[in-house]
Order: structure tokens, then sequence, then C-alpha cells
């Protein structure tokens, strides 16, 4: 059989008319009805049919389309019967569509159902715009795209059919043989089968609107639903994984619900919480209930309280301590949530970071104490000479008084003048011991208000001896006055001597050059001490910027930790110490110090 | 101890100086101090057994580097080196270029005394050797071809 005929799109079908095409007039046989024979009306069969009709159109009216297609049938006694209905789309009724569709078909076009034909160029259009009904004999004439739908419509009586007096479809019935003609009496049931197809479209069209309206909502229902139980996934998902521990409670002091990871944190289980024994109020230690009132004034205001830390007590009586932040499920509701994390952990990072503090500054502490002893060691071969030399005069001297003792040849006068140098070279030395004793001791810093000066030249005659034996020259230019400054007297040594042998062994290695070095002392604009050390070498070249790297040196032997040390010392002392290179003579190494108070007088 | 003899002492600090020339003087021997190697060659070499007490630490030119500045000058003069602290490669160094002694300082009175001795016998004793090479030189010389 062939498919039903259906014009899916608002194709012009005036134009593809072949020629020749029978005319609207030779397929209309409508005048026919009234002289044709009638048979008598059978009122009780159509009160049948009606009652029928009325009682589907209450039961289930979405098949009444199909009940009147089937009361047609059987009323007029034809071969096939249908409706035809306006459409836009193609299924939804619309009074301006563009095309009809067959929604319910019955008898021998049944499986044409859901075909249909277009507004503007068939049957019925043909009855929409005479606005009457018509009988058709052999339609495909005029209109070729019927012909394939078959049986062939020997007769069809199209009938239209009204909503708010516009024409919205047609019912019909087709007799596909001369078996029997259509006639008046037809015509008058099928007006009146016409006029309960109103109303059938009406409860229909209403039917698909409550069920477009019932699809629309159930469709926003379930993307609620889904929304929802996604969301809620979510969130169960958070409570369970045990990430952070949550708790859901409501101000009355109540906890009505929490995850493993919160009873975890407090060592109580599930039934405590099933049976309401813990309470949040309960669980929190006496000195933090204030805090605690914060936060409920907090959540009554803004529904939320922003995190803070406090305490828990475990059932234990220990204490944890915890990062708590939390909401109200509802704006001035009763019922909240909160995360509670454990702070156990990071208290603990805390603690092992401050005891890295701790052990870093002592280390450094003594990393300081072996770098002055370093330095001393560049030192000690040239105080072993200084001590030295006062020791083997003073050796010396009264040896060669022993040997005159001995010779019986000692006169007064030698002997005075041996022994006042005794006297003079062993005070020196006990001078250079006392000097380095001052140096080296171990002491914690101690911070005193000093003069820089002192320091500079307490330093200055430390180095004396290495300063005198490299052929250095020493220019001092000490500002008279010069405020104090808070330092450890030490420490401040350190680094200049630091400094100073730095640049005794920078000139050092540049030969057929005046030695100098120049230690300047200042107030700066800041209002700070300023001291300069200068030096008469090759100045820093590109090392400039290395040379505060730990473990940078440019020495044989060095540890590359003196500079480094120096800077950190300065910076302890609230100064600054820095490299750059004069453009006259070498390096410059220069620190400041905050002036304590005023300057001595 | 005879008196035709010279003890030079180079030391850059003058209680040192004073302190070995009372020393030596009380041994009969004469001396003459300089703080430096540089006001040291300035005077001019005795003719008489010399020799020198020279400190390793010195400003300026070194010890051992003054003993070779002395070996390209040719001067043949017996050095005893004192030292503010010795380390044995200096001092073995020092002996190697013929140093006759190496003392730490404060050293005892006897060791300087016994090795100034020393130095001065050295020099005595090259100083007759090259006299008598130069005796023999001479009367070689003096020989007429026949």
């Amino acid at each position: 059989m062939s498919e039903p005929t259906t014009l899916q799109n608002d194709v012009s079908l005036k134009d593809s008319v072949p020629e020749g095409g029978a005319s609207l007039e030779s397929i209309l046989c409508t005048e026919e009805l009234l002289r044709r024979p009638s048979r008598p009306p059978d009122y009780e069969k159509e009160n049948r049919a009606l009652v029928r009709l009325v009682s589907a159109l209450a039961d289930s009216p979405s098949t009444i389309f199909h009940t009147l297609a089937e009361t047609i049938e059987d009323i007029t006694q034809c071969d096939s019967a249908g409706l035809s209905l306006l459409t836009r789309d193609g299924k939804t009724p619309h009074v301006d569509g563009q095309r009809f569709y067959w929604p319910a078909i019955c008898g021998m076009w049944g499986p044409h159902v859901g075909g249909g034909t277009p507004r503007n160029f068939g049957p019925c259009g043909d009855v929409l715009d005479h606005n009457r009904t018509l009988l058709f004999t052999h339609f495909e004439r005029r209109y070729p795209y019927l012909m394939p739908v078959s049986p062939a419509a020997e007769e069809c009586l199209l009938v239209p059919f009204y909503v708010d007096g516009k024409a919205v479809g047609t019912i019909w019935g087709i007799m596909h043989s001369n078996r029997r003609k259509f006639d008046a009496e037809d015509d008058r049931v099928m007006a009146s089968l016409g006029k309960f197809a109103s109303s059938a479209y009406q409860a229909w069209m209403h039917i698909e609107e409550l069920k477009i309206e019932v699809a629309d909502r159930e469709k926003a229902e379930a993307e609620v639903r889904q929304l929802a139980s996604g969301l809620e996934a979510r969130i169960r998902r958070l409570v369970e994984a045990n990430v952070v521990g949550i708790v859901m409670w409501n101000l009355e002091g109540a906890i009505t619900g929490a995850n493993e990871a919160f009873l975890h944190m407090v060592q109580y289980d599930q039934d405590d919480i099933a049976s309401g024994r813990v309470r949040w109020k309960d669980l929190t230690p006496a000195e933090w209930r204030n805090r605690d009132e914060q936060a409920i004034a907090e959540i009554k205001g803004s529904s939320i309280f922003r995190p803070f830390e406090k305490e828990y007590l475990r059932k234990d009586g220990t204490r944890v301590p915890v990062l708590l932040g939390g909401a109200l499920f509802e704006s001035g509701g009763n019922d909240g949530v909160a995360f509670v994390l454990d702070l156990t952990e990071q208290r603990r990072a805390q603690k092992d970071l401050q005891q890295a503090q701790q052990s870093l500054y002592t280390t450094q502490v003594e990393l300081a104490r072996v770098s002055r002893l370093t330095t001393m060691g560049e030192l000690a071969a040239s105080i072993a000479h200084e001590v030295n030399q006062p020791l083997t005069a003073v050796t010396n001297n009264a040896s060669a008084c022993l040997r005159l003792l001995t010779d019986r040849n000692l006169e007064p006068e030698v002997l005075r003048r041996a022994l006042e140098e005794i006297v003079a070279d062993g005070t020196r030395a006990s001078a250079v011991i006392a000097r380095i004793r001052r140096f080296i001791k171990k002491a914690p810093a101690e911070t005193v208000e000093l003069d820089v000066n002192e320091v500079i030249d307490s330093v200055l005659a430390l180095a004396g001896h290495e300063l005198h034996k490299n052929e250095v020259l020493v220019e001092c230019q000490l500002a008279k006055t010069l405020p104090l400054v808070r330092a450890d007297r030490i420490q401040l040594q350190q680094v200049l001597l630091n400094l100073v042998m730095n640049s005794i062994e920078a000139m050092t290695g540049a030969t057929n050059q005046t030695r100098v070095l120049s230690v300047e002392s200042r107030i700066n604009e800041s209002g700070d001490v300023l001291v300069e050390v200068r030096d008469s070498g090759t100045g820093l070249g590109s090392e400039a910027d290395r040379l505060f790297t730990p473990f940078f040196t440019t020495k044989a032997n060095g540890m590359g930790m003196g500079l480094p040390i120096s800077r950190s010392l300065i910076e302890s002392h609230g100064g600054r110490l820095w490299a750059t290179t004069d453009s006259l003579h070498g390096a410059v190494f220069s620190f400041t110090l905050p002036a304590a108070g005023e300057s001595p007088s | 101890m005879t008196a035709a003899s010279l003890v030079f002492v180079v030391d850059d600090d003058p209680s040192v100086r004073s302190s070995l020339k009372f020393l030596l003087s009380t041994v009969g021997l004469q001396a003459e101090a300089f703080e430096s190697a540089d006001s040291f060659l300035c005077r001019k070499p005795a003719d008489i057994p010399s020799c020198l007490v020279l400190d390793v630490r010195l400003p300026g030119l070194s010890g051992l580097d003054f003993q070779r500045e002395l070996a390209t000058r040719n001067v043949c003069i017996p050095i005893v080196f004192i030292t503010g602290h010795g380390d044995i490669p200096t001092s073995v160094r020092a002996m190697k270029a013929g140093a006759v002694e190496f003392l730490t300082k404060p050293f005892r009175d006897q060791e300087l005394l016994d090795a100034v001795r020393l130095a001065l016998d050295r020099d005595r004793a090259r100083r007759k050797h090259d006299k008598e090479v130069a005796d023999l030189r001479q009367r070689f010389d003096s020989l007429t071809a026949r």
C-alpha cells in the first residue's frame, strides 16, 4: 500500500499543478445531495452515537477524535471517515495553520492516519474557503498528490467545523465505490457531528494545553529534583568523605547530626549524638563560651558566622584545637550546619616551625662565633707574633741579667734599665692577651649604648700589627660628635674587624699601589650612624653582588661566611650593610646603625 | 770572644732589637740592629766575620725572601732565623737555603748564643778559605811564564 500523503513543508502546490489539472467545479457534486433520494433519519442511532461521544469526551478525551471518526463511519455507513485539523507545525492544531493533518481515520483509509493536505490546495481548504459542506468526486483528478492515497475516493463528503467563529478543521466521510451515495440525511448528520467536533476540538485543545502545562511543570520539577538530588549527592559526598568535620546543630545547643570526622575529633560516637547526650554547648570549654556567643550573635544577624579558632572538649576531657565556621539552613531559622577542622596538626607544625626557627637562630649564633674564630684564626699568626715579641724581649733581657749576675758584672743602672724594659714588655704582652680574651669570649648578645668611634679604635688596635706588617696606611675620619648606638660590642667589633681584615687582604693582592685603609664615621641624612671602610685595592668588579652569598669567597682559606654574617649582625641591630666600588679607590663597605640617643659629649 | 766580629739583628720590634743587643753584649759580642731588611742592605758589608739574626716576619720583604735576595746578590752571610710562630715548611725552606739555625720565639738564651757562635765560626772559616783561595790565585797570577 502507498505511504500516507503528507506535505512536510510550505511549498506552494499551485505552482506544481500539472497543466490541464481538473477544475474545482469538475470535482464537486454537492448539489447532487439534494437531488438524491434521502434515507429517513435514525434519531435513535444518532442519539446513541452522541451519548457515546459525550461519554468518550468525559472519560477519555484523548481518544475523542478517533471515536468521532468511528461515529461518522457508523452513522453514514461510509468506507472511510476521519477529520482534518489546521496546523502550523504538522501536529499541533492551529487556526492559522498552513496545512491540514489527519489525527484520526477509520475504515479503509485507516493506515493514512497522520497524513494530510495543503491548506490552499486541497479539498479541506476548499471547504474552509467556501465555508460550507462540499461533496467531491474523485478529487485526485484536481489534486494529483492524492492519487497514491488508495483506495481512491469515489465520493467524499466534507463538513467544516468552527471554534469561536473560525473554521479550524473538517470532518469527512469517503465512499470508495458506488455501493452507496451520500445523501441529504448524511449532510444533516455530518453537520450535527461537526458541531460536536467543535466542542471536541476545544476539549482537545484544552487537554493539549494542560498536557503542555503539565509537561512543563513536570520538566521544571524534574529539573529541580535533579538539581536537588545532584546538590544533595554532593553535600552527602562532602559529609561522608570525612575530609572535614561536619556538624548539624540548633541554636538551643543540641547537635542534630555529625559526620565521622567530627565524631573522631571529639571522640564521641553516633549513639551519643542520636541520644542527644552530646550538646555543642557542653563541648565548649568555659573560656570559649563568650566566643561562641559572639558567633551566635553573628549568625542571628547574617545567617552565617565567619570561621574562628577555638577548642572542643573531647569525651576524655582533653582538648582539641579547631577551626569552625557555619551557617543557618534558613535565614531566621533555628537549625544550621558547621564545618570543623582539626588544627592539632597545624599547631604541631607551628610548634615545630618555632623550634626550627629557634634552632636556626642558635645555629646562626654558633656560626657567628665560628666565623669570629675563623677571623681569629687568620689573626692568630699575627697575634702570636705580637705576643711573642714582648715575651722574647723579656726572656732576652732577663737572661742577659742572669749572665751578668753570674759574672758578677751587673751594674745597678744596667739592671734597672733591663728590669724597666721587662716590665714594659710584660705589660704589653698582657694587654694583647686581654684584648684577645675580650674579643673571643663567647658572650651572649648584650646590647648597650656605645660609641662607634670607640669600637673602631679598638678594632684598629687589634688589627694594628696586621696593618703594620702589610704596610697599610690607616686614615681615620671619625665624626667628633656621634650619637650612641644600641649594639652588642663584641658583634660590632667582629663586623668591623671582618671588614678591616678583608680590606687588608684585598690590598695585599694589589702591588705597586699605596695601601690605604680609610675608616670614616658620620651621621647620614636619616640621622643614622654611618661607618665606611674603604680600601685602595682593585675594587669589587663583577663579584659585588655575590659577596653576601654564604660560602662565596675569593680567599684560598676563606669560609665565605664573614660578609653574610656581618650583614645579618648589622641587620639584627636595625642597620644595613652594603658594598660599593669607589670610583677612585677600591671597595667601600658601609653600614648604618640607628642612633640610640644624644651624642656623647 | 774576639771583638773582631759583628752580629747584625733585623727585627721590626724595638724591644726585641734592644734586648737582643743586650743579651749579645753579655758574651762580648758586638751587635748592630735594623728594623727592616732594606735598612740593613743600605749598610756597607762588614769586612770582619759576621752573621745575621733575622726575623722571619718582617714588614715589606719577608725573612725568607730576604735570604733569597742575599743569595742572588752573592752575599754569603750566615743567617740565624728567629720567628714568632715556627712552622715546619718554613723552617725546612730556611735550612735548605743554608740557614744556620731556626729558632722559635721566645728562645732560650743559650740556644741563640750557640747559634750565633756557630754562624760566626762558619763565616770565619769561609773568610779564611776565601782568603786562601784568593792568595793562591794571587800567587798563581804572579807566576811568570817560563
